[in-house]
């Protein structure tokens, strides 16, 4: 009953389905299993470790720089793209071509920006987000929420890019309404 | 298999912006449901992004992708200062309305993704055309999206009451707007399909005569 109301919480605040947020990165995890895993983790990791390293920006920067917040954010993912690249190359080792692509896509994208401006946004709303392990806490969720949107997604990948789907509305444009249709959905939850 | 030659107009119609690329669709899905904020979002678009690239076109070319692309998204987190601030000044209610969409503009794929893989690629003369006609591809998109579901979804075309007798409130939802994209995307593929046919008819019919 708990992982069920888990599962409904996650899905009621899911970045992608409610906010639209790294929707086309998104459409290219659910290419493939294997895209989809490595994107996931790279994206969780970037939202989870950007999303505390904003909570300390967000409590260091003085009220009147508020409009150098993008600034900020932007040096953080670009701390953290640099240490992950560099982490998989020491790592990876003759893996490291095939992985980086991961990075790339990951690094400046909605779903990571946009899970940073939407916890600076909630802290500014609700007094619960004003720990660092909150603020840690929704960037996993987030994390976890994009896996969720891209399960859902892949689930009905193969049917969406099938001939049996007017070669207009094949792939892309269906997607879309699909997605818009599981949206439809969520907001009845929430 | 589409051997269709790239033109300056492509972000315009045969590779546009958000139909085709999929580009920047979250604040045109959240967004882009009335004539205002379609105003605000267009304006500081189309002003970020283009400056942005400009500037951005003078970093080094020899630097590592990862670094350029690091660099790109400073540069666009400089130039958005200035943006926000002027949008403030025009659009102040309509900003606040925007929230966490507004910044996302800046790094927006066009700048972060589409600066190394195309217009870095093209000679200046050309870059520049091209990247205002697949930034007028976003607007136009942006601004036809927000019309249409402005109008039937609250019944008003800029905040002025349209005699409609049937509102379809939904889309001015979320999910409205991620269903009107497909739906748009879907007839503007079928739209290319048949002006690609077609000329390639009447290429076909010139080579013939000749």
């Amino acid at each position: 009953m708990f992982l069920i109301t888990d599962l409904i919480a996650l899905l009621a605040a899911n970045l992608i389905l409610t906010q639209a947020l790294g929707t086309s990165t998104l459409f290219i995890a659910a290419g493939s299993r294997k895209h989809l895993l490595g994107t996931a983790l790279v994206i969780t990791i970037f939202t989870t470790v950007g999303s505390g390293l904003a909570y300390i920006v967000h409590h260091l920067l003085p009220e009147q720089y508020a409009d150098f917040t993008l600034l900020c954010y932007t040096l953080i993912i670009g701390v953290i793209y640099v240490l992950l690249l560099a982490a998989c190359y020491y790592i990876g080792g003759e893996r490291f071509e095939k992985y980086r692509r991961y990075i790339h896509i990951s690094a400046y994208n909605c779903a990571v920006m946009g899970t940073l401006f939407t916890i600076t946004e909630k802290s500014h709303m609700y007094i619960n987000y004003g720990t660092l392990i909150s603020w840690v806490e929704f960037g996993l969720r987030a994390g976890a929420g994009f896996v969720i949107a891209a399960f859902i997604l892949t689930a009905a990948y193969r049917k969406l890019n099938s001939a049996k789907v007017p070669s207009s509305f094949r792939g892309f444009p269906a997607m879309l309404v699909y997605l818009g249709i599981i949206s439809m959905a969520i907001y009845a939850l929430k | 298999m589409n051997n269709r030659r790239s033109t300056v107009f492509d972000g315009l119609l045969g590779d546009n912006t958000v139909l085709s690329a999929l580009m920047v669709i979250s604040p045109v899905i959240m967004c882009g449901d009335t004539l205002r904020n379609a105003e605000a979002l267009i304006l500081a678009f189309s002003a970020i992004t283009f400056a942005s690239v400009v500037i951005c076109s003078l970093v080094p070319k020899k630097l590592p992708y990862a670094v350029k692309i690091i660099l790109y998204a400073i540069i666009s987190s400089l130039v958005y200062v200035p943006v926000k601030f002027l949008a403030q000044e025009f659009y102040p209610g309509i900003i606040t309305r925007i929230g966490i969409y507004f910044p996302l503009l800046a790094v927006n794929s066009l700048i972060v993704v589409q600066t190394e893989t195309k217009f870095f690629r093209m000679k200046k003369m050309r870059m520049i055309p091209s990247l205002i006609f697949y930034i007028l591809g976003f607007d136009i998109v942006m601004l036809l999206t927000a019309v249409i579901r402005e109008l039937l979804a609250y019944g008003t075309i800029n905040s002025r009451v349209a005699d409609l007798d049937t509102l379809i409130s939904g889309l001015g939802m979320p999910f409205g707007g991620f269903i009107f994209l497909g739906l748009m995307c879907g007839a503007y593929r079928r739209l290319r399909a048949v002006f690609m046919r077609r000329s390639e008819e009447r290429r076909g019919s010139n080579v013939s005569d000749n």
